[in-house]
């Protein structure tokens, strides 16, 4: 367990065996067949993604700076793909039908951003030491990316995925920190946007407006838009210390609460092991996040360095928003707890991310 | 790199707050979020139980209960209401917007049925239930229901069923009622309802986020209340109410030796059904009746007793020695006291103390109250059960009113002249007795010497609770002076001057007693109290008109009421 590439490995094999273990409980109980098997679909997720992972984990994370172009234009494809074939589920057109599988592309988005963003504040030399992006101006700091985030982004913002376009405006915020962009471009970017936010209330669906009003006092409206976040929390609060037991949370088991093996996987979890079991699965992302982190201080390499970074900052912003939005402390948006969360494209983009880390963990030795 | 070491810091200090969310939520609120789990997921589903049955003293049905249909709908199985309820209302020909009042102020949680129409018609209630399958949402309760067979009988000895008020609840809260639990109002309803109190039953079932059934956690069988038999017979209570018919007053009859009341009778009366229907127009047209038709007149209403008064003069003054048989005074048709003269309503000429009673002379009687002084009269009031609640088992009982003399020199500085003591004499004055109380004097004559506890209880559930029953006392009175009183009280039936001549003609034997009490500027009460057969009484009766003209009147009551008796098969 002394290397930090076999570390990220068990723990992110135990997240999604508590996944599965989760699903489980969740899914057995259903009446039809198929939502039955929804666990056993997840294994199969789990182990292509486990297969996708060895193989990212053996591709030199340098190979990446080239493609980072192709990448971000192969996204841009995928999303106009979306935009006009997408499949429509729950009101939103996120979703892309490859043969038998509905991919999502948003989860991939965030990870090329990532790519991206670490490509373009990074100079091509691994000998060169120091930093270009500092000298940077504000048109190459901040508005050229920008610009090259803006028309993705209204494309998610249009499918409509607010959660996902608020997590790549928050990974693009960091990205331009931890690529030591002028510390005040930054700060003016984020008054800016700030002072615009309230603008942006006229924007919103009338859905997402229901959930920034109900996250704000979810007994407006119990049984419509504040139920999720009310079911949500009593199944958090009834699991006590040690929770009720695996297969015996009746907020999940009775269908109290909706998505409970997606974006409420957290309750679920809670409801049965309790703060113990919380504080075990918080410890494990943490630690994931905290592997990363060591990579990149570990890493001389920019591009690699803020590479790591940034992939940490995408874990954790995600694991962030979805488990504050278990708690009521976070508006419901549709962002899935990575590793846990039953879907493969989420499953597929975090452990590809993960693969990445560790390659960089892997590779870094070369130079 | 402090940029990394921020981004580390931030990293920790989110994973922080998490966990700080995650523990405000499990520990400090979990006691609230368990709860609302279980609320979420568990339902009680009541089981209303059969209130006790009332039964008279032959085991005759007096008071039922009878399956009635609530209609409720499951909050949790439509999103909106306003749908479901119109559709229902079609149906049922029901007020929509009632409907929705009624959800609205009867909704309590997502999980438990709400009422929205009680007691709907049974045709209706199969065609809703047919309707299922294309109209989910509501289901049809059968509930059981306060049902009186026999209308208004006996109305005000029963009680109606209501919603406990907030006195009673305050009194009651220790014994196990609750808010919204219906309780019985006045009558045996009220005195027994702990008796009669059903415990609603209830299986509790854990259902999913659909309200469909999961599993049964727990079944509690609901327990029907006690059938409570009462004393009435319920052929006297018919033939009493209907001879009384349309006239104001009250009618007891009752069984001397042990005081079990056979027929209690109150005019105007109420029917109780209308309770049970929510009637509101016709609750709130009893409650403001100026002629009271929910006041008990038989046990809460006190009147002045008029010559029935006389009984308690005859009894004090022949135990005292101040008169005996020998003894005669000379009526001319009035008494001057005074400076005051005391009519008579009559001219008796002279006459005893038995032909005294029965032609009800004043005169006799002015005479003989100032000989016994007020005091004693008084005294003999009481010992013959006056004011003071003779304890029948009905709530807000009268005590009625005698005026003590001693008591008024001390408190009221006011000195009592003879020609107060010959008011007193008559009944009249500031005297005050309720028709239960003339029952019980009655009775005492009857059973020659006896004080009885007057009750309507004679068993509940067939289980004897004659332990509870108040003990009857011995009146302190010669057994030969109430001989003598009994004599006169024959003679105002057998003698053909007596008041109640009119009843010498029925096939048994009457003794009795008119009153005729009066009140300034309105007709005077009538009173007759009486018992029969002569020699082995089986009954006391008392009948009383309110402003109903004379003792005469009482007595014509009376006279119908005897003779259906005979001819109805109960003597």
């Amino acid at each position: 367990m002394r290397d930090v590439g076999v570390r990220i490995t068990v723990i992110a094999l135990i997240l999604c065996v508590l996944g599965i273990i989760s699903i489980y409980s969740n899914t057995h109980q259903k009446e039809d067949r198929y939502w039955q098997l929804t666990y056993q679909r997840q294994i199969l997720w789990v182990i292509m993604g486990l297969f996708i992972f060895s193989i990212t984990s053996h591709f030199n994370y340098r190979n990446l700076w080239d493609f980072s172009y192709f990448l971000y234009a192969f996204v841009l494809l995928l999303l106009f793909l979306v935009f006009v074939l997408g499949v429509v589920r729950l009101g939103a057109q996120r979703w892309l039908k490859i043969a038998w599988f509905n991919f999502q592309p948003s989860e991939l988005v965030k990870l090329v951003f990532v790519i991206f963003y670490a490509r373009y504040f990074s100079a091509k030399s691994v000998h060169d030491v120091s930093l270009r992006v500092g000298k940077f101006g504000a048109f190459r700091a901040m508005l050229l990316p920008l610009l090259f985030l803006s028309v993705p982004l209204y494309l998610i913002v249009e499918q409509p995925d607010l959660g996902s376009a608020v997590m790549i405006m928050m990974i693009f915020v960091i990205m331009l920190f931890l690529g030591h962009v002028k510390l005040r471009y930054l700060l003016i970017f984020i008054g800016l946007i700030l002072a615009f936010l309230p603008l942006g209330w006229h924007f919103l669906r009338d859905y997402q407006k229901d959930r920034l009003i109900v996250f704000l006092n979810p007994n407006i409206d119990p049984l419509g838009a504040g139920y999720t976040i009310i079911q949500s929390k009593i199944a958090i609060g009834s699991g006590g210390f040690f929770g009720q037991g695996w297969l015996s949370g009746t907020q999940s088991q009775l269908y109290f609460l909706p998505e409970s093996h997606t974006d409420f996987i957290f309750a679920t979890f809670i409801e049965e092991w309790g703060l113990a079991g919380g504080f075990v699965l918080l410890g494990l992302y943490y630690l994931l996040v905290r592997q990363g982190i060591l990579i990149a201080a570990k890493t001389y390499d920019h591009f690699g360095r803020l590479l790591a970074l940034g992939i940490c900052a995408m874990l954790s912003l995600q694991v962030f928003i979805n488990v504050a939005m278990n708690l009521g402390l976070a508006p419901v948006v549709g962002i899935p707890l990575p590793l846990m969360s039953y879907g493969g494209s989420s499953l597929f983009s975090t452990l590809l991310a993960l693969g990445i880390l560790v390659n960089i963990n892997r590779s870094r030795a070369v130079f | 790199m402090p940029r990394i070491r921020f981004f580390n810091f931030v990293v920790l200090f989110v994973f922080g707050v998490l966990f700080l969310g995650l523990a405000n939520l499990s520990i400090i609120h979990g006691y609230k979020y368990k709860e609302l789990s279980r609320k979420n997921c568990i339902r009680l589903i009541p089981q209303p139980g059969r209130r006790g049955r009332i039964l008279d003293r032959h085991g005759d049905v007096i008071v039922d209960n009878m399956i009635s249909y609530n209609l409720m709908v499951l909050p949790s199985e439509f999103n909106n209401p306003d749908q479901v309820l119109s559709r229902l209302s079609r149906v049922t020909g029901k007020d929509n917007a009632a409907l929705k009042r009624a959800y609205r102020q009867n909704f309590v949680s997502l999980s438990i049925p709400v009422v929205v129409s009680e007691n709907i018609e049974v045709k209706k209630a199969i065609v809703l239930e047919e309707m299922k399958p294309e109209l989910s949402g509501f289901t049809i309760e059968p509930q059981p229901l306060r049902h009186y067979p026999e209308g208004e009988l006996g109305a005000h000895v029963l009680g109606y069923l209501g919603e406990i008020d907030r006195w009673r609840l305050t009194k009651l809260a220790d014994y196990g009622y609750n808010t919204k639990d219906i309780v019985g109002f006045g009558g045996a309803e009220e005195q027994y309802d702990y008796y009669l109190r059903q415990e609603d039953g209830g299986l509790s079932v854990e259902v999913d986020r659909k309200g469909r059934f999961v599993r049964m956690i727990g079944f509690r069988p609901a327990q029907g209340g006690r059938d409570i038999q009462l004393t009435l017979d319920l052929k006297i209570q018919r033939i009493a109410e209907s001879k009384l018919a349309d006239r104001r007053g009250a009618v007891i009859v009752m069984d001397p030796f042990n005081g079990e009341v056979m027929a209690m009778v109150s005019k105007p009366s109420f029917n109780p059904a209308v309770f049970v229907e929510k009637d509101i127009a016709a609750v709130q047209a009893l409650f403001n009746d100026p002629k009271a038709p929910l006041f008990n007149r038989a046990v809460s209403g006190a009147y002045p007793a008029g010559s029935l008064f006389k009984l308690i003069i005859a009894s004090g003054a022949l135990e005292n020695k101040k008169i005996n048989l020998s003894t005669t005074f000379t009526c001319d048709g009035g008494l001057t006291i005074g400076r005051r003269r005391f009519a008579c309503w009559n001219t008796h000429g002279t006459q005893n103390l038995i032909g005294a009673i029965a032609r009800s002379c004043n005169v006799f009687f002015f005479r003989t109250g100032v000989l016994l002084g007020p005091q004693l009269i008084h005294d003999y009031a009481v010992k013959l059960g006056l004011s003071k609640p003779t304890g029948i088992d009905l709530s807000s009982e009268a005590s009625g009113f005698i005026p003590d003399p001693r008591w008024d020199k001390v408190y009221k500085r006011k000195t009592w002249y003879d020609g107060d003591t010959a008011n007193f004499s008559i009944g009249q004055g500031e005297v005050l007795v309720s028709p239960a109380q003339m029952a019980c004097m009655i009775a005492v004559f009857a059973n020659k010497g006896t004080l009885v506890w007057p009750h309507l209880i004679k068993d509940v559930q067939g289980r004897d609770i004659s332990a509870t029953f108040k003990k009857p006392s011995l009146v302190p009175i010669q057994k030969s002076t109430i001989e003598t009183v009994r004599k006169g009280l024959r003679n105002v039936v057998a003698d053909p001057e007596g008041t109640s001549y009119l009843l010498a003609s029925l096939p048994v034997e009457v003794a009795g007693k008119t009153g005729t009490a009066q009140v300034t500027g309105k007709l005077p009460h009538g009173w007759f109290i009486g018992f029969f057969p002569f020699e082995k009484p089986r009954y006391a009766l008392c009948v009383f008109l309110e402003h109903g003209g004379s003792g005469y009147a009482a007595s014509v009551v009376a006279k119908e009421i005897i003779a259906d008796m005979c001819s109805g098969g109960v003597l």
